[in-house]
């Protein structure tokens, strides 16, 4: 089960280096995303972070919001 | 004297509103309730969609 | 694994930058005006209104001391009776709109609502500025000539 972080959490995983992916539709991700975010639609995150992901890094997953 | 109901209704969905959500004004010609304006303007995501929680 | 629970709708709320096509284009945070004059709940009426005529403008954001959004005041509000205290004179508890909107959407809810401003507040109402119609119409007018004369007009035909 991932650990539930805050903005703050976020940006301070994100100067050590954390992945972040964004596990909305395409074209959600497209509009907006956080800076330097890849785009992993849920369906797909476990058939391909293993391809894409380095394991060697935190990932920091988010949505849209917390509903 | 009975209450009486919600005059208004949002000019999306029809929903009853005390007033318009946007412009706070009961006279409005296009009242819009909170959720429609909220998601008309991008600060909600229409449910259903993809939730990676 | 770690999970950003409140996501980006938090993030964007809290006027952090962000990419994508919505970024490239202007969003209320960035076209409200942040010298907007601000005053507190216990001043009176008629100080406000000199002060913030003289500074121009037709309108005044009511703050608490960490620039919360409590109230607003409008040309028809600031023509009440001066001795009357802000608190009584203002609107209190206004809509306010976050700083990623974008103002093509707020130009046309605004021109369509005959709003004259919006307060834009990050996602714990702290005043960020204020909108004007004016100023969003102008610039959603300069997006869609700019949209317009782009790509197609290469060269004459």
């Amino acid at each position: 089960m991932p650990q539930e972080i805050d903005r703050d959490e976020v940006r301070r995983h994100l100067d050590r280096g954390a992945q972040l992916v964004e596990v909305l539709p395409a074209n959600e991700y497209e509009e907006d995303h956080l800076p330097g975010a890849i785009n992993l639609p849920l369906r797909r995150l476990e058939a391909e972070a293993r391809d894409v992901l380095d394991r060697g890094r935190p990932v920091v997953v988010y949505c849209w919001d917390s509903a | 004297m009975t209450d009486q109901a919600a005059e208004l209704s949002c000019s999306a969905c029809d929903a009853g509103i005390d007033r318009c959500e946007f412009c706070e004004e009961t006279d409005c010609a296009k009242p819009v309730c909170y959720e429609c304006m909220t998601v008309a303007l991008g600060q909600v995501l229409r449910q259903p969609h993809v939730h990676g929680g | 694994m770690y999970d950003y629970v409140t996501g980006k709708l938090d993030w964007l709320a809290a006027g952090l930058p962000s990419e994508g096509t919505n970024a490239e284009r202007p969003r209320a945070g960035d076209v409200a005006r942040s010298d907007v004059p601000t005053c507190q709940m216990d001043e009176r009426l008629g100080d406000v209104r000199e002060r913030v005529r003289a500074a121009g403008w037709e309108a005044c954001v009511v703050v608490n001391e960490e620039r919360v959004v409590l109230g607003l005041l409008r040309s028809k509000e600031l023509e009440a009776n001066p001795e009357l205290r802000i608190e009584e004179a203002m609107r209190p508890g206004p809509s306010t709109f976050r700083p990623f909107v974008s103002v093509d959407e707020m130009a046309t809810f605004m021109i369509e609502h005959d709003l004259e401003s919006a307060p834009i507040t990050t996602s714990d109402g702290r005043l960020v500025g204020l909108l004007k119609r004016e100023d969003a119409a102008r610039v959603a007018l300069e997006l869609r000539q700019a949209e317009r004369t782009e790509p197609k007009d290469r060269g004459r035909p």
